[in-house]
């Protein structure tokens, strides 16, 4: 135990600017007195060999107080409390939220126990099972009792590595609702489900719910065990149904012959993800101009060809820095004055990395419009940005001198006042033959 | 001074012309000949004058009424000026025509033809400005 401490200590003051967060690197780890901190060693060892800063309490104590001033204290934090009934008044869920709109990543575990938390689980749009219904599976075969489920990890997720090992799990399912600021990490695997006792004895009432068409279903892949949920304004929250997939005691258990599991770097991928590390975005900096021009103005003309290009950049755990990034194909623009009338992709430019740019003709309308990049995806950061630009018609000044559909008016105002001066002249200088015939013809 | 005797020239033209001629090609014929032997060199000037505008008014306005009357100035102006400068040039020619020289007998041609380019002048000026 001391050798790996040892090992540990050089190995972080080695590794001294590995994966930091984004947002910061002080981690405030609630946990309840019977979870002992030890069972969780390689987990938060893992989290300290990147570099953050773990503080840990009970959740009975105030002290430190996760807000302090209304100012966040901690950048993250960890809630491993599933079964506390009385919480603190700083970690009440009423504080939980406001230290989301405060920008402070969450990472919450529950337990089939009911407490404050199950009541703050809707708030998310995650729909609890009945207290005491943990998650059952019978298959695969394996030793352990049935609610230790081997989870298989799928493939489809950003958050995770790919070609994760299946994952130990324990702990109760949540069905999600329709909220698209859900963000499903790992779903129960199909042959699951959440009952009450281990004995099977209410096997038949999830068979009849079963037959009717699944109401009051707790089974299957549609229930998630760990869902992230990504707030407005940028903070992260990941809940998961059971603390004991970070313990290590799962992270050390065979998941089939001679097969590690996947718990450590699941466990890994997940807290990158919820403390901002992975799958950050940011908007640098957004310019507009006309498309001869090198300097953006302060209005713009009705049939303007504008140019409006951005610059966004994807935070680099490895470097901790934001570096340029040019991955997003299918970024959009809108160009809206109550509603968008122009939308069109702004597609990266291919020799400057992170600049995404489009050339597009400004509407016939003038008014006040807004550039407007409004960019959601499940996992990455929400990029949002509006800028407000008036467009005005043209001055008296800018309108075409000719127009083209007048030639025939034109030609035929010049031809009548060039047949007037042809005829003049051909007039006055057929004056005197003119009066010479009629002289000649008089005599006649 | 008097016209010539037109009577029989045109039976004359109509018995050496094309035999088996329909009797309207057959009078307008007859009228072209003799607008051509009667009218002076002067006057078929002027009268060639009025043909172009009238040419030239009627093309404007089918292309209005065909095509588009968009920019409804400029057609008002171009027709304006072709139908204008016809009823000057009309003007001149009536005042101007020794057949009517009993009407008009203070105006001498000279002075008609003053007035028809003063008047001219001053249409082609407020053409220019509508035009735009």
């Amino acid at each position: 135990m001391f050798v790996r401490w040892a090992l540990l200590l050089v190995l972080g003051l080695v590794s001294w600017a590995t994966a930091k967060s984004s947002t910061g690197d002080s981690v405030l780890v609630i946990l309840e007195p019977n979870l002992d901190k030890d069972n969780f060693s390689i987990f938060f060892d893992g989290l300290r060999e990147k570099g953050y800063d773990l503080t840990f309490r009970s959740p009975k104590d105030t002290h430190p107080p996760v807000l302090e001033h209304e100012h966040a204290q901690f950048s993250h934090v960890i809630l491993f409390a599933p079964e506390t009934k009385i919480f603190a008044s700083d970690i009440t869920p009423q504080s939980l939220v406001t230290l989301l709109s405060k920008n402070t990543n969450l990472l919450i575990a529950l337990s089939p126990k009911q407490t404050p938390l199950t009541s703050l689980a809707p708030e998310f749009s995650l729909v609890l099972p009945p207290p005491g219904t943990p998650l059952i599976s019978h298959f695969p075969e394996r030793d352990t009792p049935a609610t230790v489920i081997p989870v298989n990890v799928s493939s489809s997720s950003p958050i995770l590595t790919q070609g994760l090992a299946p994952v130990w799990f324990s702990g109760i399912p949540f069905s999600l609702q329709n909220n698209p600021l859900l963000v499903p990490i790992l779903n129960a695997p199909p042959e699951s489900f959440a009952s009450d006792s281990e004995s099977d004895n209410g096997a038949d009432s999830i068979v009849e719910a079963a037959d009717k068409g699944g109401e009051g279903l707790w089974a299957g892949s549609q229930l998630g065990l760990v869902t992230g949920f990504h707030a407005l304004g940028g903070p992260r929250v990941t809940w998961v149904g059971g603390v004991d997939i970070f313990s290590d005691e799962y992270i050390q258990k065979e998941v089939a012959k001679g097969v590690e599991s996947g718990n450590e770097q699941f466990i890994a991928d997940v807290a990158a993800w919820t403390f901002q590390e992975s799958l950050a975005l940011r908007i640098d900096s957004v310019s507009h101009r006309r498309l001869n021009e090198t300097e953006p103005r302060e209005t713009y003309t009705t049939n303007d060809q504008l140019v409006f290009s951005t610059h966004i950049s994807k935070y680099n755990p490895e470097t901790a820095a934001w570096e340029p990034y040019s991955g997003i194909d299918d970024l959009q623009l809108e160009f809206t004055m109550l509603d968008p009338h122009i939308r069109t992709s702004l597609p990266p430019v291919p020799g400057t990395p992170g600049e995404y740019s489009v050339t597009f003709r400004a509407p016939d309308r003038h008014g006040v419009f807004k550039f407007v990049i409004n960019h959601k995806r499940k996992g990455w950061t929400h990029l949002q940005s509006s800028t407000v630009v008036p467009v005005v018609p043209p001055r008296h000044d800018e309108y075409p001198r000719f127009l083209s559909a007048a030639w025939p008016y034109y030609v035929g105002a010049i031809s009548t006042s060039l047949g007037f001066f042809l005829f003049s002249a051909l007039w006055l200088a057929g004056d005197d033959r003119e009066s010479k015939k009629t002289k000649g013809s008089k005599t006649e | 001074m008097g016209p010539k005797a037109p009577a029989k020239q045109p039976q004359q033209v109509a018995s050496q012309s094309i035999p088996a001629t329909p009797a309207s090609q057959n009078a307008l014929d007859s009228l072209w000949k003799a607008y051509n032997d009667t009218t002076s060199s002067r006057l078929k000037t002027v009268d060639a004058f009025l043909v172009f505008l009238m040419l030239s008014g009627v093309i404007q306005f089918l292309y209005c009424v065909l095509v588009t009357n968009f920019p409804f100035n400029a057609f008002l102006a171009g027709f304006a000026s072709t139908v204008g400068q016809f009823v000057l040039t009309a003007s001149l020619r009536s005042q101007v025509n020794p057949a009517n020289r009993a009407e008009f007998k203070e105006v001498s041609p000279e002075r008609a033809f003053a007035d028809f380019a003063m008047g001219s002048i001053v249409l082609h000026f407020f053409v220019f400005n509508f035009l735009g």
